[in-house]
């Protein structure tokens, strides 16, 4: 009888643990736990069958894609991340919204590629590639496709007009300013300056080089935040003139450094909030002399003591304007001597 | 009831025992914590990258999930001091940080190694290994010299050819690739050539005046090349355009490049010991498709630097650039 009773109460001393096995079973981080297992089983199988397949357009891609159909005039938008390969998009990061202007040559896909390989590491990062060519080009689309990155493709053709230039002084002639406009355009038509999102807007052309760390520099830009860029203005880097308070008082530059914003187009982000705000800043096209196009659209937006310096008080050069440079077809002739119908 | 032990134990093991209960019943439901879950797993995910932005060196890149059986892909860079070194080896790496199973092996063109390269490479987050070689002076080009007189990263390509032969064991799967610096390379190319069992070809574009060069195939095997620039040549490619398989490569310990080569030669050199054409392995869709571009960056005008340095006023060398 005393043995009974011995087992009786083993066994009711065991049940709340019991109990609370069961309910730590449920507890949502380790939940968690055992699902992550699981989806880093599904990604690896995901990723081998993409690789397995053929050149042409992989299916079997995540159901979770919202597309609009593409006419020739809207723009199409892919909201959601359809590979496994860019970081998962976070509700709690602000977006940065790159505009890259592009135009066809010969080595545009191969720009694109290497950019795309750079943004493919960002979080929350939408990329608004504007082609300046009167449709979208299929090159482009492809690309912007099998990337696998949260992108918007729109295309706007610079007028030859302009393309010429306005006035007579050759160096004056604005380039991808109509593109860099139809970009802010979309974005002023696709967020409400009512409930704006947090973000960023950053023009990068596709010939330069950005280090990942420049984007999280950006990320948290309040109104518009400025840092140090290499090979412009004829220096190893220009960069903006910060006093020991934090604050932007000038520019270190030898060219014209009395300029409103003495930056390079890449030098600086806005803040998605301060574009909504501001509906009409845009960079001008006329009356535009060589150096200014920045300034153009910084002054409607923000003054110098608004900036905010980047970049550890701007002393660290995270972005470089490289440019490629032409190759030289000499061999292909007059009829071309290479396939016309390979994409290069 | 009067308070006795007994009683205590007694409403303890049976409210116990309601609540086992319940839980039992409650997990035949579905749980309705998706959203908390999703909750956590993005604040994870927030502070997993916070972390590795903040550390800065980073200990397992995400690109090498699941990669035991992969054959390695050694790239072997050589690089030179020059104002867009840094930026060119940036981008690179941003590139090679996603493939998996990948070991790049950097070698300067130095006497020592230098901390600029050093640094990049430790934030980086691809595996490497650094090395370092200086061209001897006669192959060095002398300001005046056009760039194809001497045929360059000779000895920096030979050096990482040694360091493999010294650490690599004879059975190990792996595949080399020759990259240089300002080339552009989509993900694919790396994927296309893991699967090399001797020496495998593809085409490159933007190189020997051409929009692409690449090798002609007829029934899955290599029967011609086509080029514009020196077709004569025993293996008219671009250092872009092939991989040589790891055990290949230590079969042969004397394969390498060689630094007479006459303009144009070089991959010539080193594939000359190792294959002939009729063996080299299609890749890329038969060699249809362009998978990597021999890209060339400009050098930047740096005019206003180098007056301000003849003035004594050059920007901060302390700034890397």
């Amino acid at each position: 009888m005393l043995r009974r009773r011995n087992l009786l109460t083993t066994i009711l001393i065991a049940l709340p643990w019991a109990l609370l096995l069961t309910l730590w079973h449920q507890y949502p981080t380790t939940h968690y736990l055992s699902l992550l297992r699981k989806e880093t089983d599904e990604n690896v199988t995901s990723k081998a069958f993409l690789n397995g397949t053929s050149a042409l357009r992989e299916g079997g891609l995540p159901s979770c894609i919202r597309q609009q159909q593409s006419t020739g005039a809207t723009p199409r938008v892919i909201q959601s991340y359809v590979y496994s390969r860019p970081p998962p998009w976070s509700d709690t990061l602000p977006t940065i919204f790159v505009i890259t202007p592009t135009y066809t040559r010969p080595v545009q896909k191969a720009e694109l590629t290497r950019l795309a390989n750079t943004f493919l590491h960002v979080q929350n990062l939408h990329w608004v590639v504007v082609e300046d060519s009167p449709r979208r080009t299929n090159l482009v689309s492809n690309l912007l496709e099998k990337a696998g990155l949260n992108f918007t493709h729109l295309n706007v053709e610079t007028p030859k007009s302009l393309k010429l230039g306005l006035s007579w002084i050759p160096s004056h002639t604005p380039r991808g300013t109509l593109q860099r406009n139809l970009g802010l355009h979309w974005l002023r038509d696709s967020f409400s300056n009512t409930a704006p999102p947090e973000g960023v807007v950053y023009f990068a052309d596709d010939d330069n080089t950005y280090s990942l760390e420049l984007f999280e520099e950006m990320r948290y830009t309040r109104r518009v935040s400025v840092w140090p860029v290499a090979f412009v203005g004829g220096l190893r880097y220009e960069s903006p003139k910060v006093s020991p308070a934090g604050k932007v008082v000038g520019w270190k530059t030898v060219f014209d450094p009395n300029r409103p914003f003495a930056i390079d187009m890449a030098g600086f982000a806005i803040s998605i909030k301060l574009i909504l705000e501001k509906p009409q800043a845009s960079f001008k096209l006329e009356g535009v002399k060589g150096g200014y196009q920045e300034t153009s659209l910084l002054k409607d937006l923000v003054t110098m003591d608004g900036l905010e310096p980047k970049a550890a008080n701007c002393t660290k050069v995270l972005v470089w304007h490289t440019r490629t440079e032409r190759p030289t077809l000499v061999n292909e002739g007059k009829r071309g001597f290479t396939d016309p119908r390979v994409e290069v | 009831m009067r308070v006795k032990l007994k009683n205590v134990f007694i409403v303890y093991f049976v409210v116990s025992l309601v609540g086992l209960l319940c839980a039992l019943l409650q997990l035949g439901q579905p749980c309705d914590c998706s959203q908390q879950l999703q909750a956590e797993r993005r604040r994870g995910r927030d502070r997993l990258l916070a972390e590795q932005w903040n550390g800065g060196v980073r200990g397992e890149p995400r690109a090498q999930g699941g990669g035991q059986a992969l054959p390695t892909i050694y790239v072997v860079t050589p690089t030179y001091a020059r104002p867009v070194q840094k930026a060119e080896l940036v981008r690179l790496s941003q590139t090679l940080l996603h493939v998996r199973a990948l070991h790049w092996v950097v070698v300067e063109d130095a006497a020592a190694p230098t901390a600029l390269v050093a640094g990049l490479l430790a934030n980086s987050g691809v595996p490497f290994t650094h090395l370092h070689v200086e061209t001897p002076p006669e192959s060095r080009r002398r300001p005046g010299d056009p760039p194809w007189l001497h045929p360059r990263g000779v000895e920096q390509r030979n050096r990482a050819l040694r360091w493999l032969r010294d650490t690599r064991a004879p059975g190990e799967s792996g595949v080399v690739y020759f990259a240089d610096d300002d080339n552009t390379y989509s993900l694919r190319l790396f994927e296309e050539m893991r699967s090399t069992r001797g020496v495998s070809v593809w085409p490159v574009g933007l190189v020997g005046g051409l929009r692409f060069e690449r090798p002609l195939v007829a029934g899955g095997r290599v029967v011609g090349f086509h080029t514009g620039w020196k077709p004569e040549r025993p293996f008219p490619l671009d250092m872009a355009g092939f991989a040589v398989a790891l055990p290949l490569l230590l079969a042969r310990p004397e394969a390498r490049f060689d630094p007479r080569a006459e303009r144009g030669y070089l991959e010539s050199s080193l594939l000359g010991a190792l294959v002939s054409p009729a063996q080299l392995e299609p890749k890329a869709g038969n060699c249809t498709q362009v998978l990597v571009w021999h890209t060339r960056t400009e050098k930047p005008k740096l005019r206003q630097e180098e007056q301000l340095q003849r003035e004594g006023r050059g920007s901060d060398p302390h700034i890397e650039v």
